[in-house]
């Protein structure tokens, strides 16, 4: 049942994610790369990743649509009678080489859930937090405490890196948005 | 080539505002609970933040964009965005000062009695969340701003 459910949505992003190279008009390419997130975000969630999948889902599917929207809004947008694009020979060679590579290294993947799988390739690290993470810090989902806790001077790094290129944008963009009365 | 930045891009639908209004509160709710709950299920604050500036974003799409910058005090996405990273440094600049090391959670509890489980939740809580929250906020009313391509003399 599981693995139907799971080649069922494999078919349904790898669709969608083809749809999204191949499809002319920007506003379908947008609404179908939506789509493809959501799948991705259901992916993550089956693949037992739910804190991968909610970020995948608010970030990819919600907010990057609604900015891209936005700026389809903003700008002009080609009117066009072709469905699909024009097939980029280069493009494609350089896009079939590169799915060559990737499908050569599909086989040295460990299957889901195996027990030789990358996370026991360090085992000393991994258990230590499995282990330790509660009685270190008091916080019962791991991730968490990782994040926030052994490694919390990197979320520090990433915390303001998001803030510097918030601020950045608001600075490069347009300086007068947030001071208009 | 540039719209108007007040070109209406904001057509009002009955349908849409109908349907924000019932999701935001429950959308609002869960962002909220990610961000308070990280701690002990799965979710955490930068979900739990994405999700509370994306309330935001379906607000504006449904209510208009211009009404709603105004309704937020312009000021308020700034400040959610640089409070966040200050209460981060200051979280964990409290245990340098005291000479441990940086972000050294244990320290809060050696020192006060306060549980360390508190210093990850302030830095959550009070930094990653509100960060995201306000940069998402921030990013999505820049861009339906438009951009004002002022006219600048090469020479100056």
């Amino acid at each position: 049942m599981s693995e139907l459910f799971a080649g069922v949505l494999f078919a349904f992003v790898l669709a969608a994610a083809l749809a999204t190279a191949a499809f002319r008009d920007t506003l379908t390419v947008i609404v179908v790369f939506a789509a493809y997130s959501l799948g991705m975000a259901l992916f993550y969630a089956f693949l037992l990743a739910p804190d991968v999948a909610m970020t995948e889902a608010a970030i990819g599917a919600g907010v990057t649509t609604l900015l891209l929207l936005l700026t389809l809004a903003k700008t002009v947008r080609e009117d066009t009678d072709r469905l699909v694009e024009r097939v980029n020979i280069p493009a494609v060679v350089v896009f079939g080489g590169l799915l060559v590579v990737m499908l050569a290294t599909l086989g040295e993947f460990p299957a889901v859930g195996a027990d030789d799988a990358m996370a026991w390739y360090n085992p000393e690290v991994t258990q230590h937090y499995i282990a330790n993470a509660y009685d270190d810090t008091g916080v019962k989902n791991a991730v968490t405490a990782v994040l926030a806790g052994y490694r919390g001077f990197d979320t520090f790094g990433e915390a303001v890196v998001v803030f510097s290129a918030g601020v950045a944008t608001l600075i490069v963009l347009n300086k007068e948005v947030f001071t208009r009365e | 080539m540039r719209l108007d930045a007040e070109s209406d891009t904001y057509t009002e639908s009955q349908i849409i505002m109908t349907t924000v209004r019932i999701v935001a509160p429950f959308a609002l709710t869960y962002g909220l609970f990610l961000t308070f709950h990280g701690a002990d299920t799965p979710g955490g604050s930068f979900q739990g933040g994405a999700i509370i500036g994306s309330t935001i974003l379906m607000i504006a799409f449904a209510f208009g964009i211009e009404p709603t910058r105004d309704w937020l005090a312009n000021r308020t996405v700034v400040a959610l965005a640089a409070g966040g990273t200050a209460v981060f440094t200051i979280v964990g600049l409290i245990p340098m000062l005291y000479g441990d090391n940086f972000l050294a959670h244990p320290f809060f509890e050696e020192q006060w009695g306060i549980d360390t489980k508190w210093g990850l939740e302030a830095i959550e809580i009070g930094g990653v969340a509100p960060i995201v929250a306000g940069v998402v906020m921030g990013m999505f009313f820049v861009i339906a701003a438009g951009f004002v391509v002022e006219e600048v003399d090469v020479d100056d």
